[in-house]
């Protein structure tokens, strides 16, 4: 959710199961902060940023600590997002032409997909039997 | 070996460049048609949940990105309300909907295997804005304005 830091519109990660908040490093800076968006484990935050005046979304890995930016074409600005919740597909809310467009993104070669509790992995572990 | 060192440099160069996001073009062209306007985007796994404008008037739609095709939503439109946000389950079942209607704003649950609509009471009162399901469709987060403040407010669904 999104909550006041310092003045600052700022992006926070709250566990349900305790309430604890859990440290976000790379997303820091580059405020104001909206529309989070959180994949199946959490493990990847969507989110839109501001750089140099201008919004941008990015995707934060907390599993790695790298930050994706995801720039859009004809420097068009995000007004809202939302992440799949295998974090393989981006939805983005723009503005073209005075008119509110849906687009999405394809970010299955950027991302792993974060999986749904409790679904195996398509892939045996290694040393496992065959 | 000047030209050797070049090209060991493109090629490094072109191994190391990250991947970037890849635009649907596909299914970025089918959500334009036919709206005039598409906000508020909720995606599931296959599912998106957006409002779309036909005619000067907001609806909630529900397109299936697998066969890429619109999927009904009987009983949940009605011609008297304004959906206002919109977030729909992973698996494309439930969609929660906040809209207004005879000067009130109201949150509900869209169950789309019964096509039933549930009004969601917020205790204590408030207005709400924004809501987010979780994958599972079993928890929902609402923005909810309180005597001049915004609160989250999270519903466990049955």
């Amino acid at each position: 959710m999104i909550s006041e830091r310092r003045g600052r519109a700022t992006v926070q990660l709250r566990r349900l199961s305790d309430g604890t908040v859990s440290p976000l490093p790379q997303l820091g800076r580059h405020q104001p902060h909206s529309s989070p968006s959180l994949s199946w484990n959490a493990r990847y935050l969507a989110v839109i940023t501001q750089r140099g005046g201008r919004r941008l979304a990015v995707v934060a890995d907390r599993l790695n600590g790298r930050m994706h930016p995801l720039p859009l074409p004809s420097g068009r600005a995000p007004i809202r997002l939302s992440l799949a919740p295998d974090a393989q597909q981006l939805a983005l809310q723009v503005t073209d032409q005075g008119q509110w467009r849906d687009e999405l993104l394809d970010l299955s070669s950027m991302l792993e997909p974060d999986r749904p509790p409790g679904q195996a992995l398509s892939t045996p572990a290694v040393g496992a039997d065959p | 070996m000047s030209r050797v060192v070049l090209i060991l440099s493109i090629v490094l160069l072109v191994g190391c460049s990250p991947d970037r996001p890849t635009p649907r073009s596909d299914l970025n062209g089918l959500l334009r048609q036919s709206v005039s306007s598409r906000r508020d985007p909720s995606l599931g796994s296959r599912w998106l949940a957006s409002l779309g404008q036909r005619n000067g008037r907001e609806r909630v739609e529900l397109v299936d990105l697998q066969r890429r095709t619109p999927v009904p939503l009987p009983g949940l439109n009605r011609s008297d309300a304004q959906p206002i946000s919109v977030s729909v389950s992973a698996d494309g079942e439930r969609l929660a909907v906040v809209q207004q209607r005879d000067d009130r704003t109201e949150l509900l649950l869209y169950r789309r295997s019964v096509g039933a609509v549930q009004r969601l009471p917020l205790e204590p009162p408030g207005v709400p804005r924004s809501v987010s399901l979780d994958g599972q469709g079993k928890r929902l987060a609402v923005q909810v304005s309180r005597n001049g403040r915004w609160d989250v407010d999270l519903i466990r669904l049955p």
